[in-house]
């Protein structure tokens, strides 16, 4: 029976995808003089092209860099997103965990001089523990205080923007920079390459350990159980014993680390180097992404991959075609409609079941 | 610079005006989150209704002329405004829809419609100027000021009440000041009003007495879009005169925590407003001083979050005098 | 003559498939004072919310002065002239006596409101009907008497010709009932008529004229109030055979597992809620807590139990303090809990069987070791239960959700009682469940008993602590007014005049009278009561 409901869920998200993927078509046809090449751009671009004409070639392989890339921030917020959400708490602080771990990793990237790979590593640790430290903040606010995490978070992604600026103007910047930035990275504080002819680095694998990582963690430990049913039903946890105020102030917090390594992706891996407006709005994407893996950190990284083979298929639409890859913004906030909708498919099957139910309720007495 | 010279800049009757400018955007979709917060259906959605408002109103009233052409100036900026207008209520009515009968989680809906906005906007902007960034290319209309007569030979006075170009203040300035007055009235002196907050202080108070719930959040989400709009159409054709892609920069969010902060009743919601307003006015005045602006704009989420805090420490105050009286009392019977 | 209301035939199944109303046939005449009662889930509340247009009937008809209505909202209720004062008060707490008596139907000035005229209309109505109100009072800031005025007026101010009233002395002190019943008999003589739901019998012999008596859901009885007696009443409601086949043998009275002392507790509100309360549990036997709901047995476990903070006073767990303690400390020190809200707390719906089965011991060997979890073994925990616990379902990976009431509370047992505690705290352990399952726990809890473990039992039906418990401490307003030993001498009136708080023992703030004389005590079935006598059920079948 509950193999019977994942199949029929697992059904229902690939048919809100599809009808997402529709509806983008439409509305890439109303403003396309060619919507079918545009839409194909979008589907197919990312895939790194293989050619046995002269020998055996792989062509097109940034392209497939690019997907990776976009894929590996995507599923490390996805994680972040699924951690608070399993646990019913609607932290938005992603977004200021990020930029707070793109800081952070500037501040020692620039300001220390170590070695290889100490220096890399620092910078990530520190990336980690700002994002930890910034999720702890509210979640500890959320659960002895009882403040409000939704307003409470997007206060603390607007300190953290503040902050980021303050620094990154007054003591980070490359005065001699045509725009608000700092040097790049010393080598010794950058991710090495996972694959040449891109820029997909080693926060692949931190990224593919981060999901066994957060599976483990959810589905192996004590601390993943007291998520869970502190997520199902917070009194109930409470009388079983769990002491809820930890678990929501630490599900918050652990929650920030992967925000936080996200952020140290974009400085580290992608950019070597922090930029004013580094990615504004990404850190919200992080949830469409765990609402398509229902929370589940093997489906991020499925979901993780799928939307940012989109997010990459648009970029390569927009160079090839008339159309922006803002379209695909408008695709995920049709799956996240859809998905939430819980009455949009099960309408006609709720009331054919309740009918049903009655009767042998009554039958039953 | 000495401090004189900060405080003289800042006590001016020009850096008011700078601060009404400011808080404009922030009073009018604080205005909406007000509404339907007090409903009981919260809108994370103001930003995105900015958004969507502000980009609908400069494309409508800039390709106007193109559909009436030779009509006067005002005509366009007002079919620009009321298309932003209707776009920012159709939003709302959209979060209602899913939310009342599809029974999404409002604030998921919620952010589906910002992200909706942000790339709609954008989509469309390139789809219709071919930019990306802004519809600079594009020439449109701009909302009124009004300016009141005869003052600007008063030396202050004509500043504060005209601005500092002394040409008046933007028509939305005075509309946010006048909707916070309206929306008191109707919130505690008009029937629907009542029901409204009763609808979200206590759902099975109103629905007992025959009040409908969903109803009375259909039209509170609408009416949120409504306000919000009005933010945004202030940004893009008054603040400025062009769109320009994520303009609202925020302000939706942080007129959300603006309704917390104003302890949720529209005057301490205006007063809110003023605070980020002039948190962000100060920010700019010092940057021009060599003070970062970032430490100032930092002050009023600190504010509110604070305000969370003090505010749910009080209420513990209370239990825990409440149990002390108790307790001293239960002393003094034992024998 | 026809009946002012009629409905027949009504029966409800709520979305999540509790049948609250089977086939329930109902009527008042004009004029009456209809007494409603039953015990706790027993359906009243959902049949008068079919009538008052908030729930539908899933089958049935309603009419009205003789003629068929279908009452689809509360909107439409009104316009028919009822009106309902529900047991949980429906008044928005910020706004003024006047404003929540007027909301939805204000008096208007233009658009606006005539705030002068809604105080006004309070007063007069406040008047000609004798129900005190401060019309410009906040209803926070008013006692619970007060806001059940503003109820009455309420639906009066709408025009209502039947009045509802859902257990509204639940709350009241008794003067205040006094006055309540005095402002009832007003109304009927200005010629209302009132259904007043209780399952307070005493109330019912004072105040009405005809009862109509429910039982799971379906009509038992339905008489003139002059023709019966309270016991006649009483079993009617409570009418069940199981609980007289209870085997219990003799108490071995051992050692005090649990001592409690000068406990207190002031809710959120400010209210004080438990006060001064003091007694101690053996092990092998049930010390059962009667009372009238709301008289601080469900703080007195939730302080006991670790989900609230005790605000005066000790409790020990065989010696040791526990007081202060989180719920896991508490559970870890020996004691197991049968929540008496099942959905809030006692499970999780949206978790399978298996983890609702572990919520307090996942973090032990051998569900983790090494800090390592292991569902494997939480999953043959559950295989194992559910089997020696007759939980029927799916497979313990099915979600709660899908459990009937009477599985679900076995899933709660099993796991309480599967934790081996030394005392096990049972909180209304029976309350909506089947017969089947009722008969499950009992026998459960009495096991528990015999093998030494201390049982506290709390429930709100007496019957059910008569039959189960060997010593009764009642409780009234926070206090334990008495702590009598149970058995054949012990009355039902007896524990009625101390949960009416007409009688109290002042050696029962101590400790129990004889609890500490008398070790040992042959106790007998208490078979007399409860026995349906023959005149009832004639009545009974008459009504068929
Ligand atoms: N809204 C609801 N949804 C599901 N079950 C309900 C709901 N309201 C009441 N019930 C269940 O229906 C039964 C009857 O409840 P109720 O009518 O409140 O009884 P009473 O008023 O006699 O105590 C109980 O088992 C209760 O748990
Ligand atoms: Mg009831």
């Amino acid at each position: 029976m509950t193999q019977n409901k994942t199949l029929i869920e697992a059904i229902r998200i690939v048919v809100v995808v599809l009808i997402a993927l529709a509806i983008g078509f439409v509305i890439t046809a109303l403003v396309s003089k060619e919507p079918v090449a545009a839409y194909t751009a979008l589907l197919t671009g990312p895939l790194p092209k293989i050619s046995f004409e002269n020998g055996f070639a792989i062509t097109n392989i940034n392209r497939f860099g690019n997907w990776m890339e976009e894929s590996t921030t995507l599923i490390l917020l996805g994680l972040a997103v699924a951690i608070v959400f399993k646990a019913r708490q609607f932290s938005l602080g992603a977004e200021g965990q990020m930029l707070l771990g793109a800081l952070a990793t500037a501040v020692i990237a620039l300001k220390l001089a170590l070695p290889f790979p100490w220096h890399m590593i620092l910078a990530l640790a520190a990336a980690m523990a700002i994002g930890f430290l910034w999720g702890l903040l509210p979640g500890l606010l959320k659960a002895y205080l009882a403040v409000d995490e939704i307003v409470s978070t997007l206060m603390f992604n607007v300190i953290a923007l503040q902050l980021f600026d303050l620094l990154l103007f007054n003591w980070l910047r490359d005065p001699t920079a045509g725009f608000v930035g700092t040097v790049p990275f010393p080598d010794s504080a950058v991710l090495p390459l996972a694959i040449s002819g891109t820029r997909v680095s080693w926060m692949i694998f931190i990224m593919l350990a981060a999901v066994v990582i957060v599976w483990f963690l959810m589905e192996r430990t004590p601390f993943g159980f007291e998520l869970k049913m502190l997520g199902a039903n917070r009194k109930f946890a409470e009388y079983g014993g769990i002491n809820t105020k930890r678990v929501i102030a630490l599900s918050m917090a652990v929650s920030g680390i992967l925000a936080g390594l996200a952020g140290a992706h974009l400085s580290m891996g992608l950019l070597k180097r922090l930029t004013i407006n580094l990615s504004p709005g990404l850190g919200f994407e992080g949830i469409v992404v765990a609402l398509l893996a229902r929370n589940d950190p093997r489906w991020v990284l499925v979901a993780g991959l799928f939307y940012g083979y989109l997010r990459t298929g648009a970029q390569i639409m927009e160079r090839s075609s008339d159309v922006t890859r803002e379209v695909v913004l408008i695709i995920q906030a049709i799956i996240i409609l859809l998905i939430t909708a819980e009455q949009l498919f099960p309408r006609f099957q709720q009331w054919w079941g309740a009918r049903r139910n009655n009767e042998a309720a009554m039958e039953r007495g | 610079m000495s401090f004189e010279v900060v405080l003289q800049s800042i006590f001016s009757a020009a850096f008011i005006a700078t601060v009404i400018r400011v808080s404009t955007p922030l009073i009018l979709p604080a205005m909406g989150g007000l509404i339907s917060e007090l409903g009981g259906a919260i809108n994370i959605a103001l930003e995105g209704v900015m958004l969507a408002a502000a980009f609908t109103g400069v494309i409508v009233s800039g390709f106007a002329p193109q559909w009436f052409p030779g009509a006067p100036e005002w005509v366009y900026a007002l079919t620009g405004g009321v298309a932003g207008v209707l776009v920012g209520m159709a939003m709302g009515w959209m979060i209602a829809f899913f939310h009342l009968e599809l029974k999404t989680d409002i604030i998921l809906t919620g952010l589906a419609m910002n992200i909706l906005a942000a790339g709609g906007t954008v989509f469309l902007m390139f789809s219709l100027t071919g930019d990306k960034g802004s519809t600079s290319t594009l020439d449109s209309a701009q909302l009124p000021a009004v300016q009141i007569p005869f003052v600007n030979t008063i030396p202050i006075l004509g500043t504060l009440l005209n601005g500092e170009n002394g040409a008046g203040y933007n028509i939305m300035s005075y509309i946010a000041f006048v909707l916070v007055a309206v929306i008191w009235v109707f919130l505690y002196r008009m029937p629907s009003g009542v029901h409204l907050r009763a609808t979200g202080e206590m759902p099975e108070a109103a629905q007992s007495v025959g009040i409908d719930i969903r109803r009375t959040r259909y039209w509170a989400l609408v009416a949120s879009g409504f306000c919000a709009a009005l933010g945004g159409l202030y940004l893009s054709m008054g603040y400025l005169s062009i769109f320009q892609a994520n303009m609202t920069a925020g302000r939706g969010f942080i007129a959300l925590a603006v309704v917390y902060l104003g302890n949720r009743n529209p005057i301490g919601t205006l007063i809110a407003a003023l605070i980020f307003g002039t948190a962000s006015a100060l920010g700019t005045r010092l940057g021009t001083m060599a003070i970062p602006p970032q430490f100032v704009e930092m002050i009023p989420p600190v504010v509110t979050i604070a305000a969370l805090v003090i505010y749910n420490i009080r209420r513990r105050a209370r239990i825990n005098a409440a149990a002390r009286r108790f307790q001293e009392q239960a002393e003094a019977a034992r024998p | 003559m026809s009946a002012f209301v009629e409905m027949k035939q009504i029966s409800k199944v709520y979305p999540n498939g509790v049948v609250a109303n089977k086939h329930v046939d109902f009527a008042v005449e004009k004029g009456e004072i209809h007494a409603l009662v039953g015990e706790n889930g027993a359906g009243k509340s959902t049949l008068m919310k079919i009538l008052y247009g908030l729930e539908q009937p899933t089958h049935g008809e309603i009419w009205l002065r003789g003629q068929r209505v279908e009452i689809a909202n509360p909107h439409r209720a009104i316009d028919l002239g009822i009106g309902m004062v529900h047991q949980n008060f429906m008044l928005v707490p910020s706004f003024t006596i006047a404003e929540n008596i007027v909301l939805g139907s204000e008096p208007r000035k233009g658009r606006f409101l005539d705030r002068a005229q809604a105080i006004a209309i309070t007063e007069t109505l406040s008047k000609s009907y004798g129900l005190q109100v401060d019309p410009a009072a906040r209803i926070e800031s008013t006692p619970v008497g007060m806001r059940q005025r503003v109820e009455i007026l309420k639906t009066l101010y709408r025009g209502a010709d039947l009045l509802i009233l859902d257990e509204p002395t639940a709350v009241l002190t008794p003067q205040e009932t006094d006055e309540l019943f005095l402002a009832v008999r007003k109304l009927v003589d200005q010629g209302k008529t009132v259904i007043f739901i209780t399952h307070k019998l005493v109330e019912v012999k004072e105040i009405s004229d005809r009862v109509t008596v429910m039982r799971h859901g379906e009509v038992t009885g339905r008489v003139a109030t002059a023709d019966v007696s309270e016991a006649d009443i009483a079993r009617m409601m409570v009418g069940r055979a199981v609980f007289l086949q209870i085997d219990k043998p003799p108490v071995r009275r051992g050692r005090v597992v649990a001592e409690v002392r000068n406990l207190g507790y002031v809710a959120e509100t400010g209210r004080p809620m438990v006060r001064n309360v003091s007694f101690d549990v053996y092990a092998g036997e049930i010390l059962g807590v009667a009372g009238v709901e709301g008289n601080g047995q469900t703080e007195l476990v939730e302080v006991m139990t670790g989900l609230r903070p005790a605000t005066t006073g000790e409790i020990r767990i065989d010696g040791k303090p526990v007081q202060g303690q989180s719920a896991r400390r508490i559970r870890l020190s020996g004691v197991a809990h049968i929540p008496e809200d099942r959905l809030t707390n006692g499970v999780a719906l949206d978790a399978s069987i298996a983890e609702n089965l572990a919520v307090d011991r996942y973090n032990r060997p051998p569900f983790t070791r090494q800090g390592i979890l292991s569902p494997r073994a939480i999953q043959t925990q559950a295989v194992a239960l559910m089997q020696q616990f007759d939980i029927r379902a799916a497979g313990s990976a099915a979600p709660m959700r899908s459990l009937s009431g009477g599985n679900m509370q076995k899933v709660i047992v099993a796991r309480e009682f599967s934790a081996e505690p030394a005392l096990l705290i049972a909180a209304q352990p029976t309350r909506g469940v089947d017969i089947g399952a009722t008969e499950f726990v009992h026998t459960q809890l009495v096991a528990k008993r015999n093998e030494g473990k201390a049982v506290l039992l709390v429930s709100a039906d007496l019957a059910e602590v008569m039959s189960l418990a060997d010593r009764i401490a009642v409780m009234y307003k926070g206090e334990i007014v008495g702590i009598l030993e149970n058995g054949p001498h012990l009355t039902e009136e007896e524990i009625g005049l101390y949960m009416l708080g007409l009688k109290r023992d002042e050696g029962a703030r101590g400790e129990g009278r004889g609890a500490r004389g008398e070790g040992r005590r042959e106790l007998s079935r208490p078979s007399r009561k409860f026995q349906p006598s023959r005149k009832i059920m004639q009545r009974r079948s008459q009504h068929r």
